[in-house]
């Protein structure tokens, strides 16, 4: 950790301080700077009752899909899910940061750093076209599932397989702008942004495959990885930190992220938006952690369907590779996808959502072949209710999977798991 | 006492112009159906026009992530307070010939007020969330109203001189979002055949 601290801090000092002045507008009015006033701090948090059972979870170093897992009988266990601490200072009207600190109970409890940047959002102009900007440790405008600072899930506790795995693996350090406009009654929105600390991302697709849980990485935090088998034990390290660099010198290999979103005058959005960390597949630090070449597509819709009805979709498709090349192939070459359709519809005071879910990874690498293959599915239905500052959400979630990468653990490749949460929701 | 009488009674005869049965007005699209929420004003020709009661306050709030009223009559000279009721901060702003103004972030429970002194229509928005928007209609009339779910908007004391009805909504299909026609001393009724876009969709665009 204190390796990849120092990656991170000696490395992006000079790029974010330099993004912080090209941000900074003019000197901030008294009126304006607010630092520690009490709108600027949010706490968030939840308990839950979670009855799972099934396989180990992914979270203890098995092939569990799920945040909470099992021996194969039914187990009940209360847990602390998720408490975050937002900061959100303000330095001029224009000029804020969003700074998040978050716990994350359950069966391994983890503290840290969830997001960090800095936003600048000036005044449109009259003809309605909006520039905006972040700069910093942040998620990628992708999850058409999360809402806020502390990314949160809207409708339900568990995210998609898609979504999930945006927060485990997909986190850069980015400077990122937006520019929103209206053609006539059309909406449009183009982001662009340059990162970096990401190149490990794609470890976890690959050994674990697909996962679906409301647990993120937060920054230097490692997350273990299932037993890797022969082929890799004493090539990859047991775990993976997400968010590093290893490219020699930090941000000397950017890689980008771009977004198109368009809202044409029914309510109907569609996003399409396109990812790569720029790795180089062959780097590795003596900590056995390598460059993860990780690519992907991804297209989001949402359309609301009257009666306070929504849908969301969002359908991702990506490849990552790693490791020399051998036989003409990299060592791991790992074609992913997965998509998910999402309704929701407000029946009285009860939100209701339901949820289908469908992953695969198909392996070409020289090294992780075809043998290792995954296709999954899941379904899943929720329910929540507001109550002021409380919200309570019930949620039914069922995976099924089958990669013969549980073999490495003697245990049988297609595995069913289903999990029933209560929890209590707070924002003050 | 029969002098008394014939004085009262010429009396009447003379105020009857300035205070006759109702003016109503129907507003309704081309399929027939009614129009809610259209902002009917009558300006009366010569020295029947009047000013409304100036001044005033009014309030426009911003609760879950939307303007409250989405509609909103004011005399010239109201002040209208934009209190924030949401959890997150607002950035409301208008850059509509009536009113240019911005008010600069504000967060939960914080007010800012804003004073009216012309005539117009104020379209409002949030800097920070696209789906919001509402509006403002600044009249300088004493007869504005806006017409309820049967598309009908009534005038008890509209004066029983000519003058001319305009009629406002936010998606009519007109130069301005306007469209007016002429009213002769004697007429009580006067209907409206609209076209109206439909209203943009409120989804957020933002993250």
């Amino acid at each position: 950790m204190a390796c990849a601290v120092r990656r991170l801090r000696i490395g992006s000092a000079l790029p974010l301080g330099c993004a912080l002045a090209a941000l900074w507008p003019a000197p901030a009015s008294a009126s304006d700077l607010r630092l520690f006033t009490p709108d600027t701090l949010e706490v968030s948090g939840d308990l839950r009752l979670v009855a799972v059972d099934g396989e180990k979870s992914w979270v203890d170093g098995g092939f569990g899909k799920l945040r909470s897992g099992s021996d194969g009988d039914w187990k009940l266990q209360p847990q602390l899910g998720n408490a975050d601490l937002i900061w959100q200072p303000q330095f001029t009207w224009s000029l804020s940061a969003t700074v998040v600190g978050s716990v994350q109970g359950g069966q391994r409890t983890q503290a840290g750093l969830s997001q960090a940047y800095l936003s600048f959002r000036p005044m449109r102009s009259a003809s309605g076209t909006a520039f905006s900007a972040r700069v910093g440790l942040m998620w990628p405008p992708v999850s058409l599932e999360h809402l806020g600072a502390d990314w949160h899930v809207a409708d339900s506790i568990t995210p998609s397989a898609i979504n999930s795995w945006i927060g485990e693996e997909v986190r850069p350090v980015a400077a990122e702008g937006t520019i929103a406009a209206n053609l006539g009654a059309h909406k449009l929105r183009a982001t662009a942004a340059i990162m970096a600390a990401n190149d490990t991302s794609g470890t976890l697709l690959t050994f674990r495959g697909w996962a679906l849980h409301d647990r993120t990485t937060l920054a230097f935090n490692r997350q273990p990885l299932p037993p890797l088998g022969d082929e890799f034990s004493g090539v990859q390290a047991p775990f993976t930190r997400p968010l590093i660099d290893l490219h020699s010198g930090f941000a000397h290999r950017p890689g980008y992220y771009a977004k198109l979103a368009w809202q044409p005058p029914i309510p109907v959005r569609i996003e399409l938006f396109r990812y790569d960390n720029r790795a180089n597949p062959q780097d590795v630090i003596p900590e056995l952690e390598w460059g993860w070449r990780t690519q992907f597509d991804n297209v989001g819709l949402v359309a609301e369907l009257g009666g306070g009805a929504q849908l969301k979709a969002q359908a991702l498709q990506g490849r990552t590779r790693m490791g020399f090349r051998q036989d003409g192939r990299r060592w791991i070459d790992n074609r992913f996808r997965s998509a998910f359709v999402l309704l929701s519809k407000p029946v009285g005071p009860v939100g209701l959502a339901v949820r289908g879910d469908w992953f695969d990874t198909r392996n070409r690498g020289s090294m992780w072949t075809q043998e290792y293959d995954e296709h999954g599915w899941s379904a899943m239905l929720a329910a929540k209710r507001e109550f002021g500052l409380f919200t309570g959400v019930v949620e039914l979630l069922h995976v099924s999977s089958d990669t013969p990468a549980r073999e490495h653990s003697g245990e049988d490749p297609r595995q069913r798991q289903t999990q029933l949460q209560a929890e209590l929701r707070m924002h003050w | 006492m029969v002098r008394r009488v014939l004085l009262l009674a010429v009396g009447l005869a003379l105020a009857a112009p300035l205070a006759a049965a109702p003016l109503t007005v129907r507003v309704v699209e081309a399929s027939g159906r009614p129009v809610r929420d259209a902002v009917v004003t009558l300006y009366p020709a010569g020295g029947a026009a009047r000013a409304p009661k100036g001044g005033g306050h009014y309030v426009v709030s911003q609760k879950d992530i939307q303007f409250h009223p989405f509609l909103t009559i004011v005399p010239v000279g109201a002040d209208v307070s934009f209190p924030n009721l949401d959890n997150t901060k607002h950035h409301v702003y208008s850059f509509s010939p009536a009113k240019r103004f911005e008010l600069k972030l504000f967060a939960k429970d914080q007010s800012r007020t804003v004073h009216f002194d012309k005539a117009g229509v104020i379209a409002l928005g949030c800097n920070i969330h696209d789906q919001m928007s509402a509006f403002i209609f600044v009249t300088d009339s004493a007869w504005t109203t806006r017409t309820n779910a049967q598309g009908v908007a009534s005038f008890a004391d509209a004066p029983d001189v000519p003058g001319r009805l305009t009629v406002w909504h936010p998606y009519l299909r007109a130069p301005g979002g306007i469209v007016q026609q002429a009213v002769n001393a004697k007429q009580r009724i006067a209907g409206f055949r609209v076209r109206l876009r439909a209203p943009p969709p409120a989804m957020s665009m933002d993250y």
